[in-house]
Parts: C-alpha cells; structure tokens; sequence
C-alpha cells in the first residue's frame, strides 16, 4: 500500500460506510489525491516532494474523515457516544447510590451496565465497523435499549426523586437507542439509491417493524417474569426469551427487505412477530 | 493516537472502573438496617397504654407509651439479631404474649426461628413456655386468661423462586397456661392463616385465611363447628383482601383494612372498613389515603388505633400509630419519643 492508499484508508476509518460505498469513496479520493500529485510533478517536483504536496493540501486524514461522517450519516456517530457514555454513566451513578444509599451493591449489575454501554462506545470509536456490520450493530443497540428498559421497571421501588431523576435519565437512553437503530436501519438501505417518494414509506416500515420488536420483546419478558414469579425454576424459563431470539434473527432478513418492499415488509415483519411468539409457546405448551 | 490503542485504552478504563467501583462498595459501610417503628400493636385492658415493637437496625424491641403519646418505655430488648413481635396484652394487663424472631445461619443454610414468648410485668421476666420446631407467628389470650392460643406454622418456604418465604401449613394451638399442655385445636395445613382472636364470650376463634379468596372464619373449639364469612363492600379489589381484621370488645362489629382506590402510580391504597357481622355490609371507616393497617379497638372507649404506612410498596415502611373514632371521623396522630 503506498503512502496515498494509506491516507485514504485512514479517512476511511473514521466513516461508516457500506463496502460499496467505501470502495467508491475511495476511488474518488485516490483520484483526487493522484490528480494533485501529478499536477505538481507537472510543475517541476520531485515525485515524493508532490506527494507530500498534495497530502498536506488534503489535510488531517483524521478530520477529513470525521465531516465527511458528519455530512454522509449526521449525528450518527454522536448518538452512538451518547448512548454508550450515557449508559456507562449511569452504571457509575446507581450503583454508587445503591453502594452508599441502599447498601446492596450488585457487581454483577455493573458488569452488564458497563459490558453493554462499552460495547456501544466501541461502536463509536470504531464508527467503520458500523457500516460493514449493520445488523450485529442494531442486535448491539437493541440489546442495550431492552436492558435500560429492564432497569425502567426497577425504578419504581426507589425513593420518590430518585425513582422520577433514575427513570428519566433511564427513558431518554431507550429513546436514543430506538432513534439510533431506526438511522441505522435506514442507512443501511442505501438511502441515496431509493427513490425519493419511497424514502418515507421504507422510514415508517422500519419503524413499524421495531414496533413489533418491542411488542415481542415485552412479551417475552413479562411471561420470563410471571412464570419466575409463580412457578419453580424449570430449564423451560428460557423458552420465554426465545421469541426474542427469533425476532432478532428474522429483521436480519427483514433489513435487506424493507427498502425493496416497504409496505409487504410491515406484513412480513407483523408475520414474523407473531410466529417469534406462537412456535416456543406451542412448543412450552406441548411439554 | 491509533484506532488500535484508542481501542486498547478504552477496555482497559472500563475494566479499571468495574474494579475500583467493585472495590469501593467493599469499603463502604454495612447495611445500617431498618429503624423505625412495627407494624403491630395492642391496648392494654385499661385503655391507658400501647404495646409495640420498634427496630433499631432491624432488631425489634417491645416499648410501650401512653395511648395519647409521649416518651415510650422500653420494656423488653432482645440480643442483637433477634426481634419481639407481634406484642399482646392478658386480660389481667399482667402479661404480654408476643413472638421472638431470629435467623441461624448454618453455611449457606439460613433457618428462621419464630417462637412465643411471654414477658411478665411483675418480675420483668421473659418466659418460654413452648418448644417447638414450627413457627409461631402470633398468639392471643382467651378471655378468661387461663389459656393461650397460637397460630404456628409447619413450614417456612417459597414456592416460587422470586416470592419471598413465608410460614405455611398453618394450625391454631392451646395452651393451658396453668399446666403448660399444649392441644392442637384445628387440623387445616392452612396455606396461610392470621389475625387470631377469640370472641368476647370465649366460646369461637376467629381468624383469616385464604381459600380461593380471603375469607373469615369463626371456629368453635366445643363443637368444631366452623362458619366462613367474606364481608360485601365497595373495595377497590377485585375480591375482598380482608387484612388484620378486629373484633370490637362488643364482638358486633369487624374492623379490617382492604383497597379502598388506588393512587396515580397503581399502588393500592388501604383504608380500614367495619363490617356488621349480622349483616356482612362493610362500610369505610377512614381515609388516610395511606396504607392503614393493624386496628385494634380500645376496650371502654368507643375508639380505634390503627397503624398507618407512609411509605408503603416501597423497599422499608415508614409506621406511624394513630387514634381513630369509632366513626372515623376524628383521628390524631400517637407521637412517640423513643428513649436513645
């Protein structure tokens, strides 16, 4: 790889696109990078001098990177940070308030709260991995939006203001985390390529699939509660969170799918959703 | 810096942060335990004090203090990681019968113990009159104050893994209180049963229990007749939840608490209701917009005291005891000044 190729791949680094679109991208740059070398051959350089020329013009691979990120995907990269440093933050926060106020520290709470935030912060600071891995990114996301909810629902026995202060905090994250897997979902449609009119039926088809998500994910989780609550621990617990397993693999599909066919997508995913939840119980009522 | 060692850096903090909150937590105190007071009491037969418990880091003491309020007096401590319970007075005001809880802790075993004892207040001595390997959860005087019976429970388990244990297989006991026997008076295995009183004649126990729904049921040792009632009221239950229920000295009237609505978070709101035993109809007696809890009538006065909790559904209650009117219109809160 010559000293252009690495200037570029480092611009690269800091951008989340597709492979598709990187490799144009970086078509685009290299010529841009080659077109200016050669110029300045052609003024008299020496061939290492015009490279230095033209890589100093091009600036700071780093930060061309980063607004070329901006401008492509905005905010994109920001809500992941916000997300991640976010939740990490309030692993710091409750638990310090459940050491110090409630005396019943849970380490391995904290290992999950901090696992799950991390992984997130990961994605950020790793932003082109996002792009070449879509899917693991939302399962990541969808991971950390249903364990922030799991944490909402244990607010409640808190102190007045901590239950009011922990439980919005708490409900701002969730939102982020859904905003960022619906952006993510939609850029990794390629939206430059559909048409205009059908950007917004593939944006609402995505959102109506996440929908669904949550639904089945409630589901799962409230019927993982109740039969904790109410009957003996039994190998057959963790059939409940099956559906949510299932549903994660189907929107794998459903992902590709949507931007072709936004409104039969809604259909689909409503099948899918239902199946996730009808197969493990059929199969926990037959046992 | 490289993509590499960003990556590197950030693993290792979050590692480091793991282990230095993991370290903090070690040094930070012990668990201080609930303080505050119990959510029993009991009148003496003088209508002129209040028997209770109150825990100083989740030890309970029994203290009494006059019905109006003022500086309690302590008048039985247990050792350190025991508690008295569930405090009830003789006919006679001479003795006290309530309950001494503790846990043993055999390796990863934990056992709850859960005896009756019976303090007397002329020679300031705490006696145990019963050995036993179930668990007793309250007792009351009969009339005559001859005799006492309990309720013990068979075992002390949960049945599903997130519910807390509880006693379970629940039968009423007599105890002679001149020879000492002990007589079994029902034969249930009750999944659960409470409130245990006698009616003012002596001749029918009554207690509460749960069989499909809450229920009360009178139970005639003499016979062993039983009659079950459920009192019709407008609660805020789907079924009646008949808690604590009270036999006025008259032995006419039932006070029990059940829902009454519920606040804007969903959590019930418990009030007191009187029931007519004749005629089964509950009426609301108060509205504290509270948890009440625990009535116990006086025995002249035409009056109630009832426990009520300010901090209800949440990890540890805050108990307040409070003087009602029979009619519930008049209530005033019983100030205590627990000695340091």
């Amino acid at each position: 790889m010559n000293r252009l190729e690495k200037h570029v791949e480092k611009v690269l680094e800091q951008m989340q696109s597709s492979d598709d679109e990187r490799e144009d991208i970086r078509e685009e740059l290299l010529n841009h990078l080659e077109e200016a070398k050669q110029r300045y051959i052609s003024e008299g350089m020496p061939e290492k001098q015009a490279e230095k020329q033209a890589l100093d013009e091009f600036g700071q691979p780093d930060n061309t990177g980063r607004q070329m990120q901006e401008a492509i995907y905005p905010y994109q990269r920001g809500l992941l940070y916000a997300i991640g440093i976010g939740t990490i933050l309030f692993g710091v926060i409750f638990y310090l308030n459940t050491t110090f106020f409630l005396h019943e520290p849970i380490p391995v709470w904290l290992a999950i709260q901090l696992f799950t935030g991390g992984t997130v912060t990961l994605a950020a600071i790793n932003i082109s991995f996002v792009g070449r891995y879509f899917y693991v990114m939302n399962v990541v996301l969808l991971g950390n939006v249903i364990w922030n909810g799991i944490n909402m629902t244990m607010m409640e026995l808190r102190p007045q203001w901590q239950a009011i202060f922990f439980g919005v905090y708490l409900l701002i994250l969730v939102g982020l985390g859904l905003i960022a897997v619906i952006r993510n979902s939609y850029y990794s449609s390629g939206p430059t390529e559909i048409k205009q009119q059908k950007r917004g039926l593939v944006l609402i088809s995505y959102i109506v699939n996440l929908l669904f998500g949550l639904a089945v994910t409630g589901v799962s989780l409230f019927s993982l509660w109740a039969l904790l609550a109410f009957s003996e621990v039994k190998a057959d617990v963790l059939l409940t969170v099956v559906p949510i397993i299932i549903w994660l693999i189907t929107y794998k599909f459903q992902m590709g799918y949507i931007p072709k066919k936004p409104l039969v997508s809604i259909a689909t995913g409503l099948g899918f959703s239902v199946l996730s939840l009808v197969l493990p119980y059929t199969i926990l009522g037959l046992i | 810096m490289s993509l590499k060692m960003k990556n590197i850096s950030f693993i290792t903090g979050i590692v480091l942060l793991f282990l230095l909150l993991w370290g903090v937590a070690s040094f930070a105190d012990s668990p201080e335990g609930f303080s505050g007071f119990g959510k029993t009491t009991d009148i003496s037969p003088d209508d002129s004090e209040l028997v209770f418990s109150y825990f100083h880091g989740d030890d309970a003491a029994l203290y009494t203090v006059p019905v109006d309020g003022g500086r309690a007096e302590l008048l039985a401590e247990p050792e350190e990681g025991k508690s008295y319970l569930n405090p009830k007075y003789s006919p006679s005001g001479e003795k006290i019968a309530f309950i001494e809880q503790w846990e043993d802790e055999k390796g990863d075993e934990k056992r709850r113990f859960s005896q009756l004892r019976i303090f007397d207040r002329n020679s300031q001595t705490i006696s145990q009159r019963v050995n036993t390997k179930g668990y007793v959860t309250e007792a009351v005087f009969s009339p005559d104050g001859k005799a006492l019976f309990f309720l013990k429970a068979g075992v002390y388990k949960n049945y599903s893994p997130i519910a807390s244990k509880r006693p379970h297989d629940f039968d009423i006991f007599r105890m002679d209180l001149q020879t000492g026997d002990t007589e079994q008076v029902t034969f249930e295995k009750a999944y659960s049963m409470s409130s245990l009183e006698v009616t003012p004649d002596g001749k029918q126990l009554m207690y509460r229990t749960y069989q499909d729904h809450d229920q009360l049921v009178f139970h005639s040792p003499e016979d062993e007749s039983t009659t079950t009632m459920v009192p019709e009221g407008d609660f805020a239950s789907k079924a009646p939840i008949i808690s604590s229920p009270t036999l006025s000295p008259d032995g006419k009237n039932i006070v029990f608490t059940d829902v009454a609505t519920k606040d804007e978070n969903g959590t019930f709101i418990y009030e007191a209701f009187r029931m007519n035993r004749d005629t089964k109809k509950a009426e609301q007696l108060t509205s504290f917009y509270e948890h009440v809890t625990s009535p116990v009538f006086f025995h002249s006065e035409d009056k109630l005291m009832v426990t009520v909790d300010t901090n209800f559904a949440r990890i540890n209650p805050d108990y307040s005891y409070w003087k009602i009117s029979a009619g519930g219109e008049e209530r005033k809160r019983v100030e205590v000044k627990i000695p340091q």
